[in-house]
């Protein structure tokens, strides 16, 4: 057999990267916490939704508690009819070339990304417009209520018109007024950031940042071996913490569950040829009985060793969910009796049938994601007394989305500081959108929640009819609605960080274990001689 | 000085025999084949059962080979990863034999064919097995049957220009010459006369094939083209060790490792044993 060659090039560039560390402990940091985006560091094009955009910056900040804080906008306001917002920038902002970030650069920004189609959603917009150099006016077709997280995620790039413009390169030569510019891009392999000099905020503590993309394998190898300063490790291999290092956890609303596709077979395809729906999980006693049969607390122990929570919705703990989501589980006899009542008899191979029909379908999952072939492996085995057998399939992402999405129930992962995700996964008009609603769910009460979600008067205001959309009394998406998802934990993010490395107070981190860790970057401190 | 007696010469070794050496390996690789085939419905849910307060527990009376990080016995996932490589082993090196021995026949059909079919052998063995495995099992979509077909596609050229020589020499045969001048179809004199001389070469090429056949089903599988994760092949559960060895749980990887070992040395030990006596 001969011998992988990229394991080898790998290691040689971490022993490098290691001795230039040692030399330059202060200076520089390497990370090995994953994010590399597919589509490159364009805002426009989705780069920064899921944590910090590095390179630029966005008009408004999170703050710990989720409130917005200042950030290039200095002031903002919305207008009496819920359809203007303002925002006055603040006049030391430099793109990382020195020129002056204006308010033209933000409406360019705005308009593009509403056109572009990206992952920010901003087809509320109808227009952006510099009022001035400073002030910029965001017009919206109608009130939205989650428009603001579009100023607290979007990172402002330079009018296509100046001198270094936004381009069709742009996501490869990105040029921001964040706290650090992009130096070196080798795609697979490492990203070479160093401080942007015009950053207008405090200074950060280190100069140069080397982010190594590598798998769950090799971040580990290289944690053990001293290479790296801080990495992202599965939770069930947090338990060694290797001597020079300590473990680092930061809590998140990021979730896992089981995605269920809703609609019967009928004969459709999807425009990638795989038939769409599947007969077993379209029965509501069937996601029912999964939801009362997986016991999460024991997921939470064996899958992720302790470090999460239970999850039942797609927000637990964040105001837009309700608290009283829950489900008495694991409840076999309960299960039992519901699927007896809908005529999934049990036989004597240990499987239900139901007019012929098994109680059997494919729980998809991606084969290079640990923590999810565990949840996996073990829900199916929590569910196997019941007489449903949910087989285990590990799949690469592209075949996920060639093959599997519509028909397979899939073990996806989401979470957000932003209920704009409910209204993405629940709503019947994202149905078969990209990943969000890809079980193809639709009920028209749920839809008329979440549209009155979005232009509610005020934050209270939606967050009810958030709520409501979960579960009125009569039906919901939650578990004690349609049950369109079985929610199994919500993670915990585990790191090792060297002792050295002071990494402040960290927040509440969106889903997607590693980049979010960055959110407080510039608080970082080297804290040995 | 002569005593008179006959000079004593030490006893024949029978075991030194290479029939009897082969004997007594088939013996023996039968009734590991035997036990893997019969574990298959001994073991019944065995691999996949789990004991969440036994997880990553070290060999012991109760856990025999220990435990993964499931609590899943290892000496049954063990068992029925070997079951799993086997018959992929079987059916890899099979198909593989199968297109060897066609190509061959094809080849002594006319000069053109040879030149064709020895342009393909050669182009075939210049690439580096495992980097053509790769792209054969990733665009099949992995899986059983991608690693299998990558398999079989790609261990083939070795035993195809052996038959193909042997095929050469063989139309040279004088009762191959009689029987073509007597009229004889050349599809008689490949079916009648040279495949049934071929066929000591295709059983001990298809087990010389055999141990190839699964270390190379282990190695995809390893590197994540293979077989699924939730599967329990050896490549899988080799791969899930290399995640705790850092953290002292030695026994994930090294009794898996031992099995696939001793595995691919019998049969190995089988085929040239068998080789010599043939």
């Amino acid at each position: 057999m001969a011998p992988p060659t990229r394991p080898i090039l790998l290691g040689i560039v971490l022993s490098c990267l290691a001795a230039i560390s040692t030399a330059e402990a202060k200076e520089q940091l390497i990370l090995a916490i994953g994010g590399e985006p597919e589509q490159g560091f364009d805002p426009l094009l989705g780069w920064g939704q899921y944590g910090t955009p590095l390179f630029q910056s966005t008009l408004l900040s999170r703050g710990r508690d989720l409130s917005p804080q200042p950030e290039l906008a200095t002031e903002w306001s919305l207008s009496e009819d819920r359809l203007t917002w303002t925002l006055t920038l603040r006049e030391d902002a430099r793109f990382a070339d020195g020129t002056a970030l204006t308010a033209e650069d933000v409406a360019y920004t705005f308009n593009t990304a509403a056109e572009a189609g990206g992952r920010a959603d901003l087809s509320a917009l109808e227009e952006a417009n510099a009022v001035d150099d400073q002030t910029v006016a965001l017009h919206l077709h109608a009130p939205r209520i989650t428009f603001i997280d579009q100023l607290m995620t979007l990172g402002i790039v330079p009018h296509a018109e100046r001198d270094n413009g936004y381009s069709e390169q742009y996501g490869r030569h990105p040029l921001g007024s964040g706290p650090y510019q992009l130096m070196e891009w080798q795609e697979g392999e490492q990203l070479i950031v160093e401080r942007n000099p015009y950053f207008y905020g405090p200074a950060p503590a280190f100069d140069r940042l080397i982010f190594l993309f590598t798998n769950e394998d090799a971040t580990l190898s290289a944690a053990h071996a001293g290479q790296v300063d801080i990495a992202s490790i599965p939770p069930a291999l947090a338990a060694n913490v290797p001597g020079h290092m300590q473990r680092v956890t930061m809590e998140s609303v990021d979730n896992r569950g089981i995605l269920f596709p809703m609609q019967p077979v009928n004969g459709e395809h999807a425009a990638s040829g795989a038939p769409i729906g599947n007969d077993v999980t379209a029965d509501l006693a069937i996601r029912q009985a999964i939801n009362l049969a997986v016991d999460r607390k024991t997921l939470v122990e064996v899958a992720l060793h302790g470090y999460g929570r239970p999850a039942y919705g797609p927000a637990d703990g964040l105001p837009w969910s309700s608290e009283e989501e829950r489900v008495e589980a694991p409840n076999i006899a309960r299960a039992e009796k519901l699927l007896d009542a809908a005529g999934w008899n049990l036989r004597d191979d240990g499987l239900r049938y139901k007019d012929g029909l098994p109680a059997r379908f494919r729980l998809t999952y991606p084969s290079s994601d640990t923590t999810r072939q565990l949840l996996a492996e073990v829900s199916a085995e929590m569910v196997r007394p019941l007489g449903i057998e949910m087989q285990p399939t590990g799949r690469h992402w592209d075949e996920i989305q060639r093959e599997a999405l519509h028909q397979d129930a899939i073990l996806f992962g989401f979470g957000s500081r932003s209920p704009q995700e409910v209204y993405y996964l629940f709503h019947s008009q994202h149905a078969g959108n990209g990943f969000y609603n890809s079980g193809l769910y639709a009920n028209a009460e749920v839809d008329t929640y979440l549209d009155a979600a979005q232009a509610a008067k005020s934050i209270e205001e939606a967050n009810q009819y958030w709520r409501a959309a979960q579960w009125d009394g009569t039906t919901g998406y939650g578990v004690r609605g349609d049950s369109s998802w079985a929610w199994l934990v919500n993670l915990e993010h585990a790191y090792f960080a060297n002792t050295c490395l002071d990494v402040g107070e960290l927040g509440i981190a969106p889903h997607g274990h590693g980049w979010p860790i960055t959110a407080n970057l510039l608080e970082w401190r080297w804290a040995c001689n | 000085m002569n005593s008179g007696q006959p000079p004593s010469y030490p006893p024949p070794n029978i075991y030194s025999q290479p029939r009897l050496r082969a004997a007594l390996s088939l013996f023996v690789t039968t009734l590991l084949v035997m036990g893997l085939i019969a574990s298959q419905w001994l073991l019944g849910d065995a691999p996949q059962q789990m004991q969440f307060d036994a997880r990553l527990t070290p060999p012991s009376v109760d856990h025999w080979l220990g435990t993964d990080a499931l609590g899943r016995e290892l000496w049954a996932r063990t068992l029925a990863g070997l079951a799993l490589s086997f018959w992929v082993g079987c059916l890899a090196a099979l198909l593989s034999t199968l297109i060897a021995l066609s190509l061959a026949a094809l080849a002594t059909l006319s000069s053109r064919l040879d030149t064709l079919v020895s342009l393909l052998i050669d182009t075939l063995l210049s690439v580096p097995h495992l980097i053509l495995l790769i792209l054969i099992a990733f665009a099949l979509g992995g899986g059983t049957q991608a690693v299998i077909i990558a398999v079989a596609v790609t261990h083939w050229p070795s035993l195809a220009r052996v038959l193909r020589a042997e095929l050469w020499q063989l139309r040279q045969a004088p009762y191959v010459r009689i029987s073509r001048a007597l009229g004889k179809s050349r599809w008689f004199v490949l079916h009648g006369h040279l495949l049934p001389h071929l066929l000591p070469h295709c059983l001990v090429g298809a087990l010389l094939l055999f141990p190839h056949a699964i270390l190379h089903e282990a190695a995809l599988t390893f590197l994540g083209f293979g077989l699924s994760p939730s599967q329990p092949a050896i490549g899988v559960l080799l791969a899930d060790a290399m995640r705790y060895l850092s953290g002292g749980y030695w026994w994930l990887g090294v009794f898996p490792g031992l099995g696939l070992l001793l595995m691919v040395l019998g049969f190995e030990r089988l085929s040239n044993h068998l080789r010599r006596a043939l």
